[in-house]
């Protein structure tokens, strides 16, 4: 033990948590094969085509990338994190223009680099992580001075405002509690957290029962009127109540027909994970993705839990749960064991950026979160999230083995 | 916990996180039990209401047998061309795309068209007026899918031999509505057809043949009226399940034995259960239920002697006659025949509805039992029974006296009526009185007896009750009662009744009921249509449904010897050279029988037709069997009906002839099985 030199990294792994990473890649493969492989048409293409190949490649791209990451200290990394946050910034911005950022599903995300579609906001919860880390790791005096308080809650709001605009809900809201998470576990002073809590809360109140109980005639916050409806159909609101006055039954007609569509997708995931019951129906056995209930352009991605859910029934839920809780437990414990601040802080933004991702997520398929456009990391199929997801647990890991020799 | 324990006892913020995590997946694993263990069972039946159809399948009809086993009445295979949408959904979703793109091309080109004509490119407002609306693309899905199935009809068609057409509308509407059945193009191909079709199609190209069940009827219109019809019903029987996505056709029996034991024909529809996908198209198909077959239903009926009636009733009277035929086994009420002519076509759908309604021929009436006729001189028989067993004395004579207006003619005057005679003037007796069915004896003789004493025998024989057939085609008659007798009844109603006119009426199913009591020495028999019910599957060991046979419903309690008194007097009608039933007599049966003709009237009660009858039974030593004839619109019960009874029983010899043992024995008192 003596002759090791106790700055000297040590060259182990987590191996729990990269078993257990193994695992949920695996589960990815099977289920989003499962959920694409039902379609006929996309069954037909060329194997390099599939998106569980796709996937496969995203994942061996992510690996190596996360394990490059490994290689640098993360301190070395630390150094360069404002540069990223700028440059997440830059490409949300830039993903605003007409002709960089293109338009999908109603709104402006992506950044079509022709072989892929780079999704700046993934990226940018990563710089986030990075960059608040950095700001918040300088001695636990500094943080009571109001300057820098606020300074914490410009670098969150910047990234926040951008997403929110794009607009992606769904990836705005998580940098909420991660931003939050790291301000507490930095040693923000409580009454600051208290208070910026309390009006964070306010605000979100005030919004929704803006949201819900206003009639059109008074002000109202703007937002994407499918972001709208998501909130409503979540809290069970008639869309009739927000139709203009004078709206004939005609219009009225339309407007229900348009809450049902919306309620479609809820319903048919809620159905879905309802009749996996205890067992579940088999891989690829499931009738809810097969005959098409559950929308095809979903399926895959933002609704995967819901086809595993069917497939294999409350225990492959379960399997999924326990094996995100030991990525989120090992997580904290490379924090616990953290040489500095700096990788504490680190460790703890990844562990709340994942469980944000899960929760909302798994929440979405069981109602007891609105639909947000939030995957599920490392299950959903998308390039951007997968790759994000594995660069993050790459940084995990350079902690781990940058950890203080006990 | 492992990881907890590791974490440093200093740290309080990251164990509140720890904390925190562990208590948002504790809320996960909540709902997740909450949604798949606890409310499973909700969710699978969204799941099933949402994706499956089901359908009815109805059971194979049972058959109608007649006591000898022949079919009268079995399902036949027809096949149909079907078009299954699933299989060609391929092409529809090709064509579509070809007609999009052809669209999409077409506006394009006027949208440049319009730009060159302005000399600037088109705001965005304006192109908005080029895109395609839902409605537009609504129609050329519709389009497209006609266009595809219109062609594999048609080629098809040209391989068949026949031009094929689809019908737009109805197209749209089936694919529509019931998307997860096949869509018909022709029903009931011919063996060409199914022939040049098996060598053309493997299938799986989105035509293939449908098999449907329909009921036919081997014998034609033989015993139409009694084996009745089928009508298309779909719907579910008692018991049922009564929700169906879909039905596929049904019948159920309108009247007649189809209908009456419809119950036990029909069986019991099965249930398939149809996957389909979100957009309606069938996936996999499971049976549920298997349809239970129905039962055949074995008649008394005996083919011969109901085709030899048909015969003779047609070569007599004609195809249009109005008339009717029974035939009973008068030991067991066993109903061997059962006529009513002008026939129709048990396959409803194949008659003519103008004869079907012709308010004169009334083809759909059953009148064997479905219609009241004034029964005449047949009810003589009763008024001898009521006045023998009232102290008449059948050797004392009674002076028929001339008629003023007709001296050929006996009559006689009720008060200040007179009522003529058929019979000549002269001296009559008993048998005398029968055979020449003289009014004047049995009018006053019957005022002798009383009207109560022949009321009561006619109570005895049911008259003015229903027989009880299951058939759903029956009338009661009318027979006066006792209440009615007692106030403002006169001796003319008396007269009348004593020579069966004025407030009756009988069918001629009551009068076999009547005749074989006569013959079988006074029961009152309940007529027996159907032997019985047995499964459609002889090797399923199920014991058949036997109906009782010679059920008594009364005894008439008279003297054997007044009975013996009238059938020696029927005997007479046919064999003395003065009765009037002569037409029947034949050589080596002794018939017994009894002429009827009766006056039908209008409102101002003059005569407008003649219902004639003749009702008999044999052979006089041992009776077996009761023949009743009647015609409407005939000449006389003599010269219309007794000569289509004399052709009965031929046919009847014959039979026992050729049956055998069964009916031989049945002649000579055995029993069958």
């Amino acid at each position: 033990m003596l002759n090791i030199p106790i700055n000297e990294p040590h060259a182990k792994i987590d191996r729990l948590q990269l078993a257990v990473l193994a695992g949920l890649m695996l589960i990815g493969t099977a289920f989003v094969y499962s959920a694409t492989m039902a379609n006929a048409t996309a069954a037909t293409l060329p194997w390099y085509d599939q998106s569980w190949v796709r996937q496969i490649v995203w994942y061996a791209l992510g690996i190596g990338a996360g394990s490059a990451l490994c290689l640098v200290d993360y301190h070395t990394l630390s150094r360069w994190s404002f540069v990223a946050y700028w440059a997440t910034i830059f490409c949300l911005v830039a993903v605003m223009i007409p002709h960089i950022g293109s338009m999908r599903f109603g709104a402006r995300r992506w950044i079509d680099l022709g072989f892929f579609q780079f999704q700046p906001s993934e990226f940018a919860k990563l710089a986030f992580i990075l960059v608040a880390a950095h700001f918040l790791s300088r001695p636990e005096d500094e943080l009571r001075h109001p300057a820098v308080f606020w300074k914490g809650i410009g670098l969150l709001l910047l990234p926040f405002a951008l997403i929110l605009k794009e607009p992606d809900l769904g990836s705005a809201l998580v940098l909420l509690p991660t931003g939050l998470v790291m301000m507490f576990v930095a040693g923000t002073p409580r009454k600051y957290l208290l208070k910026l809590v309390g009006v964070v809360g306010l605000l979100a109140a005030l919004f929704l029962v803006d949201m819900l109980f206003m009639s059109p005639g008074w002000w109202q916050v703007s937002m994407q009127p499918y972001q709208r409806d998501r909130l409503l159909v979540y809290f069970g609101r008639d869309y009739t109540h927000f139709a203009p006055p004078d709206a004939t039954p005609a219009e009225l007609q339309r407007i229900r027909q348009q809450q049902l569509d919306d309620e479609y997708n809820v319903r048919q995931a809620l159905i879905s994970v309802g009749s996996g019951g205890l067992a579940g129906k088999g891989w690829r056995q499931g009738t809810q993705n097969a005959l098409g209930y559950l929308p095809r352009a979903v399926a895959h991605n933002d609704f995967i839990f819901s086809v595993i859910a069917e497939e294999e029934g409350f225990v492959g839920s379960v399997i999924v749960i326990a094996l995100y809780a030991v990525v989120l437990f090992t997580g904290l414990r490379i924090a616990g064991q953290a040489r500095d601040r700096l990788g504490k802080l680190v460790a703890v933004g990844v562990v709340t950026l994942i469980f944000s991702h899960v929760f909302i997520n798994i929440g979405m398929n069981i109602r007891i979160m609105p639909v947000t456009g939030v995957p599920l990391p490392l299950l959903s199929y998308g390039g951007s999230s997968v790759l994000c997801s594995l660069i993050a647990l790459g940084l995990m890991q350079n902690i781990y083995i940058h950890r203080k020799g006990y | 916990m492992l990881i907890f324990d590791e974490l440093k006892k200093n740290d309080p913020q990251l164990r509140l996180l720890a904390v925190t995590l562990a208590g948002g997946l504790f809320v996960l694993l909540a709902g997740l039990w909450w949604v798949q263990v606890v409310s499973a069972r909700k969710y699978e039946s969204h799941l099933e209401t949402q994706s499956y159809r089901t359908v009815r399948i109805p059971a194979m009809r049972g058959k109608i047998l007649d006591r000898n086993g022949r079919v009268l009445a079995e399902n036949r295979p027809r096949y149909s061309l079907s078009l299954y949408l699933d299989d060609l959904r391929r092409q529809f979703d090709a064509a579509y795309g070809v007609a999009i793109a052809q669209t999409r091309a077409g506006q394009k080109q006027r949208i440049a068209a319009e730009e060159k004509k302005l000399g600037r490119s088109l705001t965005k407002a304006e192109r908005k007026q080029f895109a395609l609306t839902t409605g537009q693309l609504k129609q050329l899905h519709e389009q497209s899918r006609f266009r595809v199935a219109d062609s594999v009809v048609k080629q098809v068609g040209q391989q068949l031999g026949q031009t094929l057409t689809l019908d737009e509308a109805v197209f749209n509407r089936h694919y529509e509505t019931r998307l997860a059945l096949p869509y018909p193009v022709l029903p009931n191909l011919n063996d060409t057809q199914i022939a040049r079709f098996e060598e053309q199609y493997p299938g799986g190209l989105g035509v293939d043949l449908d098999l449907q069940p329909v009921r036919t009827y081997p014998f034609g219109m033989t015993a139409a009226h009694l084996l009745g019809y089928v009508l298309r019903d779909d719907s579910s029987a008692e018991g049922e399940d009564a929700f169906f996505s879909y039905r596929l056709p049904d019948y159920r029996g309108a009247v007649g034995v189809e209908a009456g034991f419809d119950a036990q024909l029909r069986g019991r529809a099965g249930a398939e259960a149809v996957l389909v996908n979100n957009l309606g198209y069938r996936q996999t198909g499971n049976v549920w239920s298997r349809p239970e077959p129905g039962h055949n239903v074995v008649l008394t009926m005996d083919l011969d002697i109901q085709q030899a009636a048909e015969r003779s009733l047609a070569a007599h009277q004609g195809e249009d006659s109005r008339a009717a035929v029974v035939v009973m086994d008068v030991r067991t009420g066993d109903v061997l025949a059962m006529v009513s002519s002008p026939a129709i076509n048990p396959d409803y759908a194949a008659n003519e509805p103008a004869r079907l309604n012709d308010p004169k021929l009334r083809p759909q009436i059953n009148r064997a039992t479905q219609e009241n006729y004034a029964p005449g001189s047949i009810l003589k028989t009763v008024v001898a029974l009521a006045c023998l067993e009232n102290g008449l004395n059948p050797n004392a004579t009674i002076y028929n006296p001339p008629s003023p207006e007709n001296p050929n003619h006996g009559y006689i005057m009720i008060g200040r009526r007179q009522i003529q005679d058929t019979a000549p003037s002269g001296v009559y007796d008993f048998r005398r009185a029968i055979i020449r069915s003289c009014n004047t004896y049995f009018i006053t003789n019957g005022l002798r007896a009383g009207i109560e004493n022949i009321v009561r025998m006619g109570e005895k024989f049911h008259l003015g009750e229903r027989t009880g057939l299951p058939t759903r085609q029956e009338t009661k008659g009318i027979f006066p009662t006792l209440d009615r007798v007692h106030s403002g009844w006169h001796d003319g109603d008396t007269a009348n009744l004593c020579i069966g006119q004025g407030d009756i009426a009988v069918t001629p199913m009551q009068i076999t009921v009547m005749i074989s009591a006569i013959a079988n020495g006074g029961k009152v028999l309940k007529p027996r249509l159907v032997e019985r019910i047995e499964s459609q599957d002889p090797a399923s060991g199920e014991a058949p449904a036997i109906f009782p046979s010679g059920v008594v419903c009364d005894v008439l309690g008279v003297h054997p010897r007044s009975l013996k008194i009238l059938q020696d007097a029927m005997l007479a009608e046919t064999e003395d050279p003065e009765g009037t039933g002569r037409a029947a007599f034949m050589p080596g049966l002794r018939i017994c029988g009894k002429t009827g003709t009766s006056q039908v009237t209008d409102e101002h009660n003059r005569v407008v037709d003649h219902t004639t009858w003749f009702a008999s039974f044999a052979p006089y030593e041992n009776p077996c069997y009761a023949v009743v004839v009647m015609v409407q619109s005939g000449i006389s019960g003599g010269v219309s009906c007794a000569p289509i009874a004399h052709d009965i029983y031929e046919a009847i010899l014959n039979s026992e002839k050729s049956n055998g043992p069964a009916l031989a024995a049945l002649r000579h008192g055995g029993q069958t099985d």
